[in-house]
């Protein structure tokens, strides 16, 4: 007799239908449309528009690591992602997702606002990009430290969209007994956001360095020696985030400061690399929330 | 193995009497395997109502039509000599079609089956007697059987395009068109409200990589097979951006890759037999080209390789 399918096992089956036609999120859609409907529309306003949203940025990496063959490591970077597949096939891409979005006429999020995600995703992306560069990594790296950030907590959309009652109460209960989301998350229905990110990011071919992001944002120390430099940034940018206070993903939980002493350490930083932070990804958010609201006053 | 030029014209067929010499038909290929039989067909332009109309002359009972035909990409003028290939309406006919899918994914099959439908065409594609089948392509390297190889590479046109290069017997053939040099389509006027430095700096040396990527696929062929629509000024008046390449970048390209033979294909539709004369008389004479034998594709044009 076959066994019953596990509460994970069920969650899995209906997230991997959704991750196939999960649409971008509502906060950009309005600019994606008017972007991509826009013949003239300057390609670095294309290449921003993207950049500021999760899930298009994911599915045009997607795009690129899945079709080409032969590249030495996985494309991370939209701007190489828009010179190689042309700016119309970027276009028609965004346009498709943003269309999803809008026939859906729900928003993105059931749970927690989805604005609330893009400011903390957007916020997580600036700092990880900040604390590469105080690292020393090169201009084009960074983008990738910037990718990972906006990406890390894609795992949260297929359970908060598919699962609107059991996230509510994740929350909830995440939220009372001050315990971490992905604990809850796994007690309520059998897998966490983390696995379900990294899910994502495999079936996307994101390459191991978002891979392990969006699987290990809460727990660096099990990374490989190789990615664990790389997530142990994107992990910092995330508590930070959440100590901030800038959006929110739900991670309302943690006792932030104990974390990121932890990590700083484990980065080689200290606590003054964070002290003007604050202010350049509120700058950052600001700049972000002008560039989408003006197309949002036509 | 035998390479020829079924259609030569870019864009829309172009009948008419400025058009005798090179052709008006657009894009179709034929390259036939002797010893073995095989035949391999690029893209279905109007060109391919002719081939169709040669294989049907030929057909006995005995012998069906077999054939593979390789789509660059979907657009108009490369599939819409399909309905006019007569061998689709025979039921002994085999005919495996081969292209690359759409960012929207969906399947070769519905693309090129939408012309296939009462609003466009008489038949509908679930009325075509041959066994067809579709096959989606993306970049790789692949065994045709028979001693063919195939590498497959993605060029840069507003849709999806695959360059095939075809290796049999330590002899290649490559196409690359549609496709116009990669370029950085980011701005790099830093008086630009929207300039990005990163942006910038990091699309020129993705169009450099591109580039020589393209290169590394084209590399040493013997028959290079290149799109060459425009003249380098024309190209550089309004057209950059419509996936299509100028004459004198497909032979620099060419002669950087170490071609033996470059083609120059997909022709302007505005360009006239007597344009074309005049452009081989500038560009095709041995002390421009160098090592690499230059000339413009003409229709009904046959290379033994």
């Amino acid at each position: 007799m076959l066994d019953a399918p596990s509460k994970a096992d069920t969650c899995l089956k209906r997230i991997r239908i959704y991750i196939a036609r999960m649409p971008s999120l509502s906060t950009t859609v309005t600019k994606v449309l008017e972007t991509c409907n826009n013949p003239k529309a300057s390609p670095n306003d294309l290449n921003r528009v993207i950049s500021l949203d999760p899930v298009l940025a994911g599915q045009v990496l997607r795009l690129i690591n899945s079709a080409y063959y032969g590249l030495p490591n996985p494309i991370t970077s939209l701007t190489r992602a828009i010179i190689m597949l042309g700016l119309n096939t970027v276009k028609n891409l965004a346009l498709s997702f943003a269309i999803l979005e809008t026939m859906s006429g729900k928003g993105a999020f059931r749970v927690f606002s989805v604005n609330d995600f893009w400011a903390h995703s957007l916020c997580v992306a600036v700092a990880a990009r900040h604390l590469a560069m105080v690292k020393g990594a090169s201009v084009s790296s960074r983008e990738d430290f910037f990718i990972a950030g906006l990406l890390h907590d894609l795992g949260k959309i297929p359970l908060n969209k598919q699962f609107p009652d059991q996230y509510r109460r994740v929350l909830d209960e995440s939220c009372n007994a001050q315990r971490p989301l992905q604990d809850l998350e796994r007690e309520l229905l059998g897998i966490d956001h983390c696995s379900v990110g990294e899910l994502i990011a495999q079936k996307w071919q994101l390459g191991a360095n978002l891979i392990q992001s969006l699987g290990y944002h809460h727990k660096p120390d099990n990374v490989s020696q190789t990615n664990r430099p790389f997530v142990t940034l994107v992990a910092l940018a995330n508590s930070y985030a959440n100590l901030l206070k800038i959006g929110t993903a739900g991670d309302v939980a943690e006792n932030h400061h104990p974390i990121i002493s932890y990590l700083l350490e484990q980065s080689g930083l200290d606590w003054k690399i964070l002290k003007n932070l604050g202010d350049q990804v509120l700058e950052a958010i600001e700049k972000a929330k002008i560039f989408l609201e003006i197309s949002h006053k036509g | 193995m035998n390479l020829k030029f079924w259609g030569v014209r870019g864009g829309i067929p172009t009948p008419g009497p400025q058009t005798v010499k090179f052709g008006g038909n657009t894009s179709c290929l034929e390259l036939e395997f002797r010893e073995t039989q095989r035949r391999i067909i690029i893209d279905a332009g109007s060109g391919i109502r002719q081939l169709g109309n040669r294989l049907m002359q030929n057909k006995t009972d005995k012998n069906c039509i077999s054939a593979d035909l390789f789509l660059t990409h979907t657009h108009l003028d490369h599939i819409l000599g399909l309905p006019f290939f007569a061998p689709i309406y025979l039921p002994d006919t085999d005919l495996r079609i081969y292209g690359p899918v759409t960012c929207e994914e969906e399947p070769l099959e519905f693309v090129i089956g939408a012309q296939l439908s009462y609003r466009y065409f008489p038949v509908r594609q679930a009325e075509l007697a041959a066994n067809i089948e579709y096959l989606n392509l993306q970049e790789g390297h692949f065994d045709l059987g028979d001693g063919i190889k195939l590498v497959t590479k993605y060029l840069n046109h507003p849709l999806l395009c695959l360059g095939y290069r075809f290796e049999y017997r330590g002899k290649s053939i490559c196409t690359a068109y549609d496709t116009e040099p990669f370029y950085n389509v980011f701005s790099t006027d830093t008086n630009d409200p929207s300039y990005d430095e990163a942006m910038a700096k990091e699309g020129e040396l993705a169009a450099q990589i591109e580039n020589s990527r393209i290169e590394d696929f084209i590399r040493d062929a013997n028959i290079l097979i290149y799109d060459a629509q425009y003249l380098q000024d024309e190209y550089e008046t309004g057209r950059a951006g419509w996936g299509h390449a100028s004459i004198e970048y497909a032979i620099e390209t060419a002669r950087r890759s170490q071609a033996e033979t470059l083609i120059l294909f997909h022709h302007d539709p505005m360009r006239t037999d007597s344009e074309i004369d005049e452009l081989s008389d500038r560009f095709c004479q041995p002390k421009h080209t160098a090592d690499t034998q230059v000339l413009f594709a003409r229709e009904g044009m046959v290379i033994d390789i």
